[in-house]
């Protein structure tokens, strides 16, 4: 008896030429069609394809699509556990604090079980930082203060407390506004990201510690297309989205190394560390924002309690 | 069904209810959703709606209204009336010089937006009645507009230049200095186009007789109505080069100036502006609704699994490297005739790519050739989307059939251009090696 | 037969002061976007609410235009064909042609009100840094396609009146009887 094949459409949110792309949809792809025998088939969509990135959410949980790639604030009025998964700025220092509050404690299982309110299954593709470059080091607050910034969602937000001037430009203006003093810093992800858009030819200073750390790509698949699965093939997938995280969470942190190394010896890039008043400054206005996000659910204040608890064990609050 | 059948059927009917006068945003709208029903099931008529959603969400659409806000000031107040007086004493003498002088207006409007469609209603606008006061030939008036109007995308900054940069990872500042030279190309060779024509057909483009050209100072009094449009370019292009604004945001900046003419004018009352208001209204309302659906349109294309067509096809094409690149155009062409940009690019370019690198051809060069080549489809009957914004501006008379007519010259003008480039690849990637 | 003539003319009416009205928001986009260059540029401090509420207010103003469009033949078409035929011949074949049009724009009503009440019953905002309710600009597009489609039926009733003879119609603003109708 032949069996069955499923062939599932995704929409992805990285355009083609993004390394997540490739990394993380062709690897899913390549995986789930090697392991299941070719019974699943991915057909992929690159960003804007079917749906853009704030309806791929919908889609998904209506079936219309069976898989799709988000980022948790293209999400957020389905899911109060939103503004949490996209990033509290500087809670976090290393990816491995943001890998183990998703897996270990459990807050990974607590946006699943939201999203399954919605038809959808959560799974974070990668946990990873945001950072942000600039045309001129930020040497003291009163520079850190005087900065333009394109941003956007939470960060624009926090940016604009800490006391920058952030704003919104859209990716398609980003070069050029760059280019023009429009704005004198931006964030696109981070090393890679930048490097992609070419960011690092005119903005040479790499920024860190880190705007924030989190699981900023998930993965979403449809309840309804999952439903339709056999057992066997829908165990097979939700292993293969965890291997995913882990695999994909140490892939990036490899790639970003490489690719700002490849920027600092190609393109002269340097490393800005924010000096520690800024840094100090930042952290003070970080952690009066952070409550905000704690009141949109009962959820969503357990799960910045147990983030506090653990920045607390870590020795950092 | 198979993905080749589907796409005869689908633009076949295309074809079938354009041609029986249902307008264009409605037959690609209706169309998708016939097709998506088949292909897809009901539920996925959601997209249709998503896909306008989305649209309505693109702020880079801004430009539009605040563009066609501007011309319709510009023209109202006889500004633009003005302006053409005085390159008419100006270059009058010089048969053609009107339109050549249209033209270079064109190419500033490029170098001011980044996309297609403000400028072609701008110019249709602003141009088309002052060209035609004065005894152009109508295809000639139709035609220069359709091209120049087309350069937004073209000249730097271009939306399209961004795009492909973002799908190929080739820099966003290599790509716009690649695209200065042959935006200039492009220019010269339409100018040289309608300087032949019109020494050898004088009626199409009319000399100014040598009484009317004027003494010296009435043209030195002529350049005062110069110096408001002067302004005006200034203001937008200034504040884009000096990190004022975005290319969007420089499109406020446009209607301040045209305010600011009006003004100087006299005529900034409100009759004036309710009435450039509401042309605005529709102008933009017709870009939009054909956008809304052509978004839809090439959204239900994609999810029929139109690039795996391409991949086919492009496996089927014999000739070496440069037989594969004549097809890529080719397909970008045809592509180009139904099709929105961001469609063509998300179905051919992730097939094309990987093949243009392994053959050993520039990527710049080939986005440029790639751009030049959708530009082309924006004018070329019977869907370019240029040719329905055009009709949306001209006067009752003049028909799709005369609009139509007038951009066949123009358009082999365009492909000789391409030719060249491709001759003499050095054409595009000289600045880009020269600045980076 | 003259509650017809009322419908038609009551909606090509209502359409046009629709659209008169909402014209007007260019006005706003113009200001809020200069407000922002101006106060980005000035006083370095960009707000977090002028580029959106502009790009609300464009959405709106973009989906509204449907209805005043028809009302006006607004929308662009091909007349090669069109014009090789007869009033009567061209109002048949407006009459089929139709078809595609209320294919389309009923699908689009049915998920246009699908999404906007989604969107209504959760009071949906925009989750940006600053936030905006957003359902009221997804309301528009059932709306606007409401309008378009209560305009395509006018048309419609329009075209049968014609093909067939029919006496029902007694335009009081038709738009080939308007010489400015084209223009504005
Ligand atoms: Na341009
Ligand atoms: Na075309």
């Amino acid at each position: 008896q032949e069996e069955e094949t499923f062939t599932w459409k995704v929409q992805s949110h990285w355009p083609g030429a993004s390394s997540s792309y490739k990394d993380s949809l062709g690897r899913l792809k390549e995986q789930l069609e090697e392991r299941s025998n070719g019974r699943i088939q991915l057909e992929l969509f690159e960003a804007g394809s079917l749906f853009k990135a704030k309806e791929t959410f919908n889609a998904v949980s209506r079936g219309i699509l069976e898989m799709g790639t988000i980022s948790p604030a293209y999400a957020s009025d389905k899911m109060t556990l939103a503004g949490i998964a996209s990033g509290l700025p500087f809670a976090f220092r290393n990816v491995w604090e943001a890998a183990y509050f998703h897996q270990g404690l459990g807050f990974e299982e607590m946006l699943r079980e939201e999203a399954a309110q919605h038809g959808v299954y959560w799974s974070t593709d990668k946990v990873y930082p945001t950072e942000m470059v600039v045309k001129d080091p930020v040497e003291s607050l009163e520079e850190f203060k005087s900065l333009k910034i394109r941003s956007s969602g939470a960060l624009q937000k926090f940016l604009t407390e800490a006391g920058a001037a952030a704003s919104y430009i859209p990716g398609g203006e980003l070069y050029t506004a760059l280019d023009s003093g429009i704005v004198d810093g931006a964030h696109w992800g981070a090393a890679q990201g930048a490097y992609s858009m070419g960011l690092y030819e005119i903005a040479k200073y790499h920024v860190q510690p880190a705007l924030n750390i989190a699981g900023t790509d998930v993965i979403i698949v449809s309840q309804k297309a999952m439903d339709k699965l056999p057992e066997d093939l829908q165990q097979l997938v939700k292993d293969v989205l965890n291997e995913q995280f882990w695999y994909r969470t140490n892939e990036y942190q490899y790639k970003e190394r490489v690719t700002l190394a490849k920027a600092m010896a190609e393109e002269g890039v340097q490393i800005n560390t924010l000096p520690d008043p800024v840094q100090d400054h930042l952290v003070q206005t970080a952690q009066s924002m952070w409550d905000e996000e704690g009141e949109r659910s009962e959820k969503a204040a357990e799960a910045l309690a147990m983030l506090k608890d653990f920045l607390g064990d870590l020795g950092y609050l | 069904m198979s993905i080749e059948i589907l796409t005869l059927l689908f633009f076949g009917s295309l074809l079938f209810f354009v041609f029986l006068g249902l307008p264009l945003a409605f037959v690609l709208g209706g169309v998708s959703v016939v097709f998506l029903y088949f292909t897809w099931g009901f539920d996925s008529f959601y997209m249709v709606a998503s896909q306008i959603w989305s649209t309505m969400g693109s702020f880079t659409l801004v430009a539009i209204p605040l563009f066609v806000f501007m011309a319709m000031i510009l023209e109202r107040t006889g500004v633009a009336k003005d302006l053409y007086r005085a390159m008419h004493l100006w270059f009058g003498g010089l048969r053609g010089g009107l339109a050549i002088g249209t033209l270079v207006i064109c190419a500033i409007f490029a170098a001011m937006v980044g996309i297609s469609g403000a400028a072609v209603v701008a110019m249709g606008t602003i141009a088309l009645p002052a060209m035609l006061e004065r005894g152009y030939d109508r295809s000639m008036c139709l035609g220069v507009i359709n091209t120049g109007g087309g350069w937004g995308i073209l000249i730097p900054p271009s939306i399209m230049m961004i795009l492909y940069a973002l799908i190929s990872g080739v820099s966003v500042g290599k790509m716009f200095a690649a695209g200065i030279l042959p935006g200039i190309l492009l220019m010269v060779l339409t100018a040289l186009y309608i300087l032949i024509r019109s020494s050898l057909q004088p009626h199409l483009a009319p000399a100014l007789p040598p009484e009317e050209r004027g003494t010296l100072r009435e043209k030195l009094l002529a350049l005062r109505s110069v110096a408001l449009p002067v302004l005006i370019v200034f203001m937008v292009l200034g504040s884009i080069m000096g990190g004022i604004t975005t290319p969007t945001e420089a499109a406020a900046m446009g209607v301040l100036g045209s305010l600011i003419a009006a003004a100087a004018y006299r005529k900034l009352e409100f009759g004036l502006l309710k009435e450039a208001s509401i042309r605005t209204f529709k102008l933009t309302g017709m870009i939009m609704w054909i956008l809304f659906a052509a978004h839809a349109f090439s959204a239900a294309y994609q999810s029929m699994g139109a690039q795996a067509l391409i991949e086919e096809f492009m496996a089927l094409i014999p000739g070496g490297p440069w037989g594969v690149i004549i097809a890529m155009m080719l397909i970008t062409f045809i592509l180009g005739m139904v099709l929105d940009p961001v469609g063509i690019m998300l179905i051919t370019l992730p097939v094309f790519l990987p093949i243009v690198e392994s053959l050993g051809f520039d990527p710049i060069w080939f986005g440029i050739l790639f751009v030049i080549n959708m530009e082309i489809g924006y004018m070329t009957p019977p869907f370019g989307f240029n040719l329905f914004y055009l009709k949306g501006i001209v006067p009752p008379g003049i028909t799709m059939k005369d609009i139509y007519k007038s951009v066949i010259p123009f358009v082999l003008v365009e492909i000789v251009g391409l030719a060249l480039l491709m001759i003499f690849p050095e054409i595009v990637t000289y600045l880009p090696e020269l600045f980076f | 037969m003259r509650a017809i003539t009322a419908f038609m003319n009551g909606v090509t009416r209502l359409n046009k002061a629709i659209g008169v009205g909402v014209s007007f928001l260019v006005f706003a986009m113009f200001v809020f976007i200069l407000l922002e260059v101006f106060l980005r540029y000035a006083f370095n401090s960009p707000t977090v609410w002028t580029n959106e509420l502009t790009q609300l207010l464009f959405g709106a103003y973009a989906v509204l235009s449907g209805g005043y469009l028809m009302a006006h033949r607004g929308h662009v078409n091909v007349d090669l064909i069109h014009s090789l035929l007869g009033p009567r011949m061209q109002a048949a074949v407006d009459v089929f042609t139709s078809i595609l049009f209320f294919i389309f724009t009923l699908a689009l009503l049915y998920f246009g009100v699908d999404m906007a009440l989604e969107s209504v019953s959760s009071w949906e905002t925009s989750y940006s840094a600053w936030n905006p309710p957003i359902w009221p600009v997804k309301v528009c597009i059932p709306v606007g396609t409401a309008l378009l489609v209560l305009q395509g039926i006018v048309k419609l009733l329009e075209d049968i009146a014609i093909a067939c003879n029919l006496s029902y119609y007694q335009p009081d603003d038709h738009p080939e009887h308007d010489p400015k109708g084209e223009q504005l």
